[in-house]
């Protein structure tokens, strides 16, 4: 039996949490979205709608997720700006940030500058999504190479 | 292509023409003959009366009014008297839904809508929550108070109110409060508790969703009864097929939860010793309109139909009244698109006529910047002067159900009926609505559907102009977009809220609060309690934290 | 200004971070997963390991959250590992037990993880064990296992777990059959839940009959919860606290037959009398590992006052010993090499964990650490051994 090495660094599937904070209930979205990154072949945490900030970080953390994909309907985009906040003070800026839902052109100029990678519209193709969330989970692996 | 197996010769000078046609038109360039619509029904290129004549008239359609009410609730329908315009708004403080509302009424609205802010539909009051997130998609309305200026210098006596409430419904029983503070008599109140069906905020927009499942069918069941005696021109019922059309279930699928959670409905309140003569008239139904034109115009003429039927033979309802299939239909936001937003006024048009054909009581039609974010003044006018054009311009009230007899949309009444009972039946084999979603299965239906539309689309197997086809460059800041409530009103908001808090009698309110908790947890009606509490001087967000604490916090399940 | 912690004293102090990373490490077998391992190895062994199985629909999630609350509010810290079934035809994977779970995922005293079973069969994932040895070591009281098991293959949950509950919802009927019987022999207890619905009573009859038919004397015992108000949920606490754990933990080595490597060593070891002699115990087994402690007594002491190099040797050495015979054929050291690095002093415990390099059919190669409590490497060896290929005596 061999130790070690990348016997299974190939079959490591990228991991995301796909979750809602806020008050918007509408599921739709986030529920195809993580049908398609589940038959893309990767590890989706789905969660309920009304996540907590500390939880979304708790969940995170203890996963170890390469990404946390934000469904946003109504103007619970405006939490997200915390989310960065609290994700920084529990040093796990490595992990990426995308967003998606109604969020009007202003609002997405000052997601991104708070950090967010990305922010998807209605409309956005689920291919486009899943591309974006394994080169995400691909830089955030190569970045944190061999340290724990 | 279905080419007909070599048959003897064409006896009738009918099959004569149906095999030139049928011939003429496989030679015609770029014909398809197979398509299927949004519930998996096939559609022909033709109908004839092969596929339906009119000597099933009497037995499948008969007169507007009359069982099985196919063709319309009413004798009159729409001729006699319009759907009622009723455009959802809400937004901000209080007063800024009151301005908006007059300005509405003024420009042809004729009844009262009121979207609360997310806050609320969360069960919160204003100081519970992040302040960035009130007032930006409904109104904060948390006090006696603040319902007293909201509807400042509305006659509730003479406008139906429709509140999007869900249980406990709090919004319901401060509009009681003020009826009693203003002298009017809860006799004359009229309107809806809209969307007051649990079941399908378990299911999809879980935003409604407040306390547990089983808690919210007690205080349901409570709520109707109340109102049934107390409130007798409200409708405590308002059973959604929307929001799961929205999550992506077909419109046949959509109807078919939505019937099988009305019967649920109905079974409680005969258990409960309710006589279904007298709250069936009140139950109404609530539904979304996609773009699909004929497809939902057969969806809402088979529900008719079918609810007639299972009014009187499943309930024994003997009451004509009890037998009708009264709905608000709302045009699905789903189909719009963010790309060249005006083209959304092209669907809503189309939705809308949908709905008018479908025989709705009552209408609201989207506006078309709905899907880069809360709706501006002038998009919202543009949505009421549709459903104007529609109805003086065009006429589409002149006739009613102008088309029953036709031999496409007969046919796929039926089509449609077939497949909404079937869906019925399955889940009547799981044991009823209630059991279906404890499950996941109707949401996995719901979630399976959803995907493979989503395929389609992406597939460019359907079309959305602007998304997959007939795109353009466009630059999407062109579009003005609503500014959110200043940050100064919503503090204002809140800071009142305190005020209120601490001017209130906290003693009679906690002591109303008291009375609510040992209500639930007895067997005493929650809804009067409710009421109380609200005359009392107790907050929504006192009062469904009650709630909650007696009755679970509601979580959806989440199935993917 | 204080040294940098090691890892070890990073994650037993708390830091949540560096134990999700280390799980990261050793789920995918990464290049730092063997000193990770090696790094922890010394604090494996406190946990009681309870595994939760049964079929889908049972209320697994909610039961678990209703435990983790008891347990919690009994002052143990837990942590919790949901298994989920990874597609075997796009790999990917919906990891949604935890979610499930409710209330508790929020406490600081719980920790809980998701592993998608990436194609292992058994109802666990290839690595499961070595993640649970990881938790082991972080310092939790309780880590908990939740997998689906409804088949007669979903058993593995018995190989890491020595405590097995199996949740059963009610209104299984005549499908207690549905509960197959693979399932039914590794349970240690039944839990049949939703225990307010009018068929649990039934189930809960079935059960204790379908019992009475089996020809062991010991019955597991059957309880009956309502997860969601808690009821029935500080019995099965107590049923917990009073368990005895049977022996140390086995398997912290992913693979089929470890439980059985862990077996066969357990009986080696209970007949070396020198070992005895030493006072070794060994504390982890598997198939090319074995994991040993020795505390060090007076007699171990040298002129110098410090532990003799050759009950160093000796512990190390025990630990080739059981690592390299744990096949099941006999296996001889031939030659090796040890090199001492730190004094030890007496009364200082010493971990020995050895993993084998290679392995042919006559030949294999094994590395052994020694450490103190606080992870320092006192010693290393490295053995080369003589596989004869004929069965161990005593074992034929």
């Amino acid at each position: 039996m061999r130790i070690g090495g990348d016997v299974m660094a190939e079959h490591r599937p990228p991991k995301i949490i796909v979750t809602k904070i806020g008050f918007d209930g509408h599921d739709r979205g986030s529920r195809v979205v993580a049908a398609y990154l589940r038959d893309a072949g990767m590890e989706v945490v789905y969660t309920p709608p009304w996540q907590e900030i500390a939880a979304v970080v708790k969940l995170a953390t203890e996963e170890d997720a390469d990404v946390i994909g934000v469904s946003s309907l109504a103007t619970d985009h405006l939490l997200v700006p915390k989310l960065m906040a609290a994700l920084r003070v529990a040093a796990l800026d490595d992990v990426q940030v995308i967003v998606g839902g109604i969020v009007p052109p202003k609002d997405q100029r000052m997601l991104i500058a708070a950090g967010v990678a990305r922010v998807f519209h209605p409309g956005a193709s689920l291919e486009a999504i899943a591309d974006t969330v394994r080169a995400l989970a691909a830089t955030r692996r190569t970045q944190l190479e061999g340290s724990i | 292509m279905n080419k007909p197996i070599v048959k003897p010769m064409a006896r009738t000078e009918f099959e004569q023409g149906e095999r030139r046609w049928q011939a003429a038109f496989d030679a015609s360039p770029g014909a398809r003959s197979d398509a299927a619509n949004r519930s998996g029904i096939e559609v022909k290129p033709l109908y004839t009366p092969q596929d339906w004549s009119g000597e099933r008239y009497l037995e499948a359609l008969g007169f507007p009014g009359e069982y099985p009410n196919t063709r319309g609730i009413y004798p009159s329908m729409h001729r006699g008297r319009s759907w009622t315009q009723r455009q959802l708004i809400g937004l901000g403080v209080p007063e800024d839904y009151n301005a908006r509302l007059k300005e509405l009424l003024a420009h042809g609205a004729t009844a009262v809508s009121l979207i609360p802010c997310n806050s609320v539909f969360r069960g919160y009051d204003a100081d519970e929550v992040p302040e960035e997130l009130l007032g930006t998609c409904g109104t904060v309305v948390n006090t006696v108070d603040d319902m007293e200026r909201a509807l400042a210098d509305i006659p509730l006596e003479k406008i139906s109110c429709a509140l999007n409430d869900p249980s406990p419904f709090t919004l319901l029983a401060l509009v009681l409060a003020v009826a009693r503070r203003r002298g009017i008599a809860w006799t004359k109140i009229t309107g809806t508790s809209n969307q007051s069906d649990c079941i399908s905020h378990y299911v999809a927009n879980h935003m409604f969703f407040r306390l547990a499942l089983q808690g919210a069918r007690r205080v349901l069941t409570d709520h109707i009864a109340f109102c049934n005696a107390q409130v007798p021109g409200w409708n405590p019922l308002s059973v959604v097929g929307q929001h799961m059309q929205q999550a992506g279930a077909t419109p046949a699928e959509s109807m078919a939860f939505t019937l099988a959670s009305a019967i649920q409905y109905a079974e409680d309140c005969q258990a409960r010793g309710m006589d279904p003569d007298h709250f069936l008239p009140r139950v109404t139904f609530f539904f979304d309109i996609s773009v699909s034109f004929f497809e939902e115009i057969a969806k809402f003429r088979a529900a008719r139909r079918l609810w007639a039927r299972i009014a009187r033979e499943r309930f024994g309802a003997k009451d004509p009244k009890a037998w009708r299939f009264k709905f608000h239909a709302q045009s699905s936001g789903v189909d719009l698109t963010r790309q060249q937003p005006l083209n959304n006024i092209a669907r809503v048009a189309v939705q809308a006529m949908a709905g008018i054909f479908g025989g709705l009581q009552s209408l609201h039609t989207d506006s078309y910047d709905e899907v880069v974010s809360v709706p501006t003044a002038e998009a919202a006018r543009v949505a009421v002067a549709t459903q104007n054009i529609l109805r003086e311009e065009a006429h589409l009230t002149d006739v009613i159900d102008p088309l029953g007899g036709s031999y496409y949309v007969e046919t796929l009444t039926d089509q449609m009926q077939e497949k909404i009972e079937s869906i019925i039946a399955r889940i009547d084999a799981a044991g009823g609505m209630y059991k279906a979603v404890e499950q996941g299965l109707v949401q996995r239906m719901i979630g399976d559907s959803a995907f493979a539309a989503q395929q389609r689309i992406e597939r460019g197997e359907q079309t959305v102009v602007g998304v997959n086809a007939y795109q353009t460059d466009e630059d999407p800041d062109a579009y003005a977009v609503l500014e959110y409530p200043q940050r100064e009103r919503i503090a204002a908001q809140v800071t009142r809220l305190r005020a209120y808090k601490a001017q209130r009698s906290n003693a009679a309110a906690a002591k109303a609060l008291d009375a609510l908790a040992r209500a639930a947890q007895g067997t005493e009606n929650v809804m009067a309690r409710v009421v109380e509490a609200a005359e009392a001087g107790a907050t929504h967000g006192e009062i469904c934290a009650c709630l909650r604490r007696e009755l679970g916090f509601g979580q959806p399940l989440a199935v993917v | 200004m204080n040294a940098p912690r090691t890892l070890a004293e990073r994650i037993r102090g708390g830091d949540r971070r560096a134990l999700a990373r280390a799980i990261t490490a050793v789920e995918n077998e990464s290049a730092e997963a063997a000193s990770i391992r090696a790094a922890l190895a010394a604090y494996i062994g406190h946990a009681r390991v309870v595994g939760v199985t049964g079929p889908p629909g049972a209320g697994k999630s909610t039961l678990v959250n209703a435990l983790v609350k008891e347990l919690v509010a009994r002052e143990r810290r837990v942590a919790v590992i949901a298994v989920d079934p990874s597609s075997p035809i796009t790999g990917g994977a919906v990891l949604g037990d935890r979610v499930r779970m409710g209330e508790m995922q929020g406490h600081d005293a719980v920790f809980i993880r998701s592993l998608a079973s990436r194609g292992h069969l058994g109802g666990l994932s290839r690595t499961a064990a070595q993640v649970i040895d990881v938790l082991d070591a972080a310092g939790f009281d309780d880590v908990i296992v939740e997998t689906v098991g409804a088949g007669q293959s979903e058993v593995e949950i018995a190989k890491v777990a020595p405590t097995r509950l199996v949740v059963c919802p009610p209104g299984l009927g005549d499908d207690v059959q549905a509960i197959k019987a693979g399932i039914l022999e590794i349970a240690d207890v039944f839990v049949v839940n939703k225990g307010d619905l009018p068929d649990a009573a039934r189930t809960e009859s079935e059960l204790h009959a379908m019992l009475a038919l089996r020809r062991d004397a010991d019955h597991p015992p059957v309880l009956k919860t309502v997860a969601t108000t808690g009821e029935g949920v500080a019995a099965l606490a107590d049923w917990l606290a009073a368990r005895v754990q049977p022996g140390p933990r086995a398997a912290s080595v992913a693979g089929a037959n470890s439980g059985d490597a862990a077996a066969l060593l357990e009986r080696l070891i209970a007949r070396d009398a020198y070992a005895r002699h030493l006072g070794l115990e060994m504390v982890a087994a598997g198939e090319g590992t074995a994991t040993v402690r020795m505390r060090v007594r007076p007699e171990h002491i040298n002129f110098w006052n410090t532990c003799h190099g050759g009950a160093i040797f000796s512990l190390a050495d025990t630990a080739l010993g059981l690592a390299c015979n744990s096949y099941g054929t006999v296996a001889a050291l031939i030659d090796s090499h040890m090199t001492f690095s730190v004094a030890v002093k007496a009364g200082e415990l010493l971990t020995a964990r050895a993993e084998e390099v290679s392995r042919t059919r006559k030949l294999g190669v094994y590395r052994m650490e020694v450490r103190r409590e606080d992870g320092v490497l006192v010693a290393s060896l490295t053995g080369t051994v003589y596989r004869t290929g004929k069965p161990l005596p005593g074992e034929a």
